[in-house]
């Protein structure tokens, strides 16, 4: 017998001492509040800042722009590197070559490590958590969210959602697709550790700084 | 690998000479972040109002998964084989290591980057590795610094929760040739620097799971510190550790387990990286280990089954007096505290850690803060039941004569008496002897035996029935 059988079968007569049992439902996790896009903008921008994030508000794409013009200037970047998304490309689409850097194939890791910041786009945000759900469906999207020192995700208010329940049903419909690969990431803040006695860093081996465009 | 090389420098309970329970300091700082995160934690779950109805549903969902565990796992093979991942299974550590080395063959590996995983711990992979001449290194930051200084984890969320940032930086100073520093961002920026290189260089990054999603074949990972992220990203191949507990049948259930997991686990609303992996991305290869190691032995038993519910959070740690006093070293196994000490019997059998379920003043903390509501304390009643009546350390021929000499001097009052003259008698005479043989000489290498008082109270009674009698008539 195979490992795999022998493991089945130990479970198999472990079980046969035991009643069988129902599948719960799923249990309403928090309730959905409605809460208006404003209330959820204030919700969500404390939440990010809670956990050191930064968030940049902008009315319009146009505005947005420029605001990326701003933090590439004062934070004296050299090359960002962008998922090749439509948020990505409506945002830096316009950016010259010596300032962007599209994902494509067989991107080397430690060029993706040596570019300024890395930006993505959120599928949705969660207002209750301050998170950004984001999808990474090759490597090198993966590796933009994790090698530059600082990230970068652009969103739509349109995107907000209340918390983690509210988002789900999309996320979960998606999730179960069987073509999908890749990973759906929830970012809560940058990088982060408390491992050496308790005491909190940012920036320990992913981005020292997470900055949330939010355009609407 | 037998059960002697599982358990690393295993020992039944406090038997084991170790710096983390014999160092004040030590165990004063572990006392205190333990309690810190403790509070910090059950604050966080207190903010909500619905944490007592969480729990009770992950519960009964924990209960289906585990009565449905044969049927569930299959569907989970299933369907991330679909998505491109092979799977692979394991009886026990040792057919683990040398999947793990086989796959490392094949994709001709010369260097690791591992996230972290508890079951790696159980399977020593590092020693194997080591063994075969790949350079692994571990990514989590609290398991880096444990990795450089060859020590082992003393918690398993914050694996060098015994050292101070001055130890860090001697540990750091000595391995890694750097400058000694004590300052916190200091060293996480080394860590930083150090452990960039390696990710670029491996050729194969391996991590835990934390919940492994039957009806999509999506691999779950929370982490803060984006290690897990990159451990999993950066090389071509990744290879996932998964205890056969690790499965979940639905992912409509996860946000349930998300928000409980990072609560009760370092007090966050959600971790800073959670990651639904959908299998393999285009080009990297992804494996799957499930091992049993164990688990099996745990499920037959109906009375702890519900410890294979355990999500790993830790928090049965930070609550339990214990643990708190002693640290990890001193449970002599991978998993430590509460929830270890009912894990490790079933994983390593009850004669290798029949000491274990005895670890507890019974207090319930650990049952109160679980976010399983794993009912801890009335398990490692079970446990103590099984290890006096099954072949264990608390079962051996002195154990079993001193117990029925205990029952039948107090199964009668002239047995007691005497029993009673015995013991008097004999404390007064071991106190003038220089040494004492076994665990008694244990208890006196730090203490005095104390004093036998003056005549017993039953003596003074004979004698005069109304000498102390507070009688307010």
């Amino acid at each position: 017998m195979n490992a795999r059988d022998a493991i089945l079968q130990r479970i198999r007569s472990g079980l046969s001492t035991g009643a069988p049992v129902s599948p719960p439902p799923v249990p309403e996790v928090w309730p959905t509040t409605d809460a208006s896009t404003e209330q959820l903008i204030e919700r969500f921008t404390g939440e990010l800042e809670a956990v050191q994030g930064e968030i940049v508000r902008c009315a319009t794409m146009q505005e947005a722009r420029q605001k990326l013009a701003t933090l590439h200037g004062e934070s004296q970047w050299q090359r960002i590197g962008s998922a090749d998304r439509p948020l990505c490309r409506e945002l830096a689409g316009d950016l010259p070559p010596e300032q962007v850097v599209w994902a494509q194939e067989g991107w080397a890791s430690n060029e993706i490590g040596e570019l300024s910041a890395g930006l993505v786009a959120a599928e949705r945000l969660l207002a209750d958590t301050g998170t950004c759900v984001v999808e990474c469906g090759t490597p090198e999207e993966r590796l933009l969210c994790y090698l530059p020192p600082v990230c970068v995700v652009i969103a739509r208010v349109e995107q907000l959602a209340e918390h983690l329940p509210a988002a789900w049903e999309e996320i979960a419909r998606r999730t179960a697709e069987p073509d999908r690969r890749g990973e759906f990431v929830l970012i809560t803040g940058p990088s982060r550790t408390a491992d050496i006695e308790k005491i909190l860093i940012l920036g320990v081996h992913g981005p020292k700084r997470l900055v949330v465009i939010l355009v609407g | 690998m037998s059960a002697e090389n599982l358990h690393l420098e295993g020992a039944p309970f406090l038997k084991r000479e170790n710096a983390g329970l014999y160092e004040p300091a030590g165990s004063k700082s572990l006392g205190e972040a333990t309690e810190r995160s403790s509070k910090h934690n059950r604050a966080i779950a207190a903010e909500i109002p619905y944490w007592q109805d969480w729990r009770e549903a992950a519960r009964q969902i924990k209960s289906y998964t585990v009565a449905n565990l044969d049927k569930l796992l299959v569907q989970f093979e299933r369907s991330i084989a679909a998505r491109g991942a092979e799977v692979l299974w394991a009886e026990n550590a040792e057919e683990a290591n040398q999947l793990v080395l086989q796959i490392a063959r094949e994709h001709d590996v010369q260097s690791v980057v591992k996230g972290k995983s508890m079951v790696s711990e159980e399977m020593e992979l590092n020693r194997t590795f080591e063994a075969a001449g790949i350079r692994a290194v571990e990514t989590d930051l609290g398991e880096y610094i444990v990795q450089l200084a060859r020590q082992r984890p003393t918690h398993i969320v914050t694996p060098a929760l015994h050292l101070s940032a001055e130890d860090v930086g001697r540990i750091f100073a000595e391995t890694l040739d750097e400058p000694f520093s004590a300052n916190h961002q200091h060293l996480t920026n080394v860590a930083r620097k150090h452990l960039r290189e390696e990710y670029l260089e491996a050729d194969m990054g391996m991590s835990g799971v934390n919940f492994a999603i039957a009806d999509t074949g999506t691999l779950v990972l929370i982490e803060n510190e984006g290690n897990g992220g990159l451990s999993t990203s950066t090389p071509p191949v990744h290879v996932a550790l998964m205890g056969i507990e690790k499965v979940l049948p639905s992912i409509n259930y996860l946000p349930v387990f998300l928000t409980l997991l990072a609560r009760s686990g370092t007090g966050q609303k959600l971790t800073t990286y959670t990651h639904l992996i959908h299998g393999a991305t285009p080009g990297r290869k992804l494996y799957i280990i499930i091992l049993d190691n164990g688990r099996t032995n745990v499920l037959k038993d109906p009375a702890i089954r519900a410890s294979l519910h355990c999500i790993r959070c830790g928090g049965c740690l930070n609550a339990c007096p214990v643990y708190r006093r002693v640290g990890g070293w001193a449970y002599g196994w991978v998993y430590p505290g509460p929830i270890g000490s009912i894990v490790t019997p079933g994983l390593v059998g009850l004669d290798q850690a029949g000491t274990l379920p005895f670890a507890s003043s019974l207090c319930g903390a650990c049952h109160e803060v679980c976010p399983l509501k794993i009912d801890i304390p009335h398990q490692l009643v079970h446990l103590r039941h099984r290890a006096v009546n099954e072949p264990s350390p608390m079962n051996s021929a002195v154990d079993r004569l001193t117990w029925k000499l205990w029952a039948w001097a107090m199964s009668g009052p002239k047995r007691y008496r005497l029993a009673m003259k015995a013991v008097r008698l004999g404390v007064r005479l071991a106190r003038f002897l220089p040494w004492h043989p076994g665990k008694l000489g244990a208890w006196t290498r730090g203490r005095e035996l104390p004093k036998v008082p003056g005549p017993a109270f039953r003596s003074r009674f004979s004698r005069n029935p109304n000498a102390n009698r507070n009688d307010p008539r």
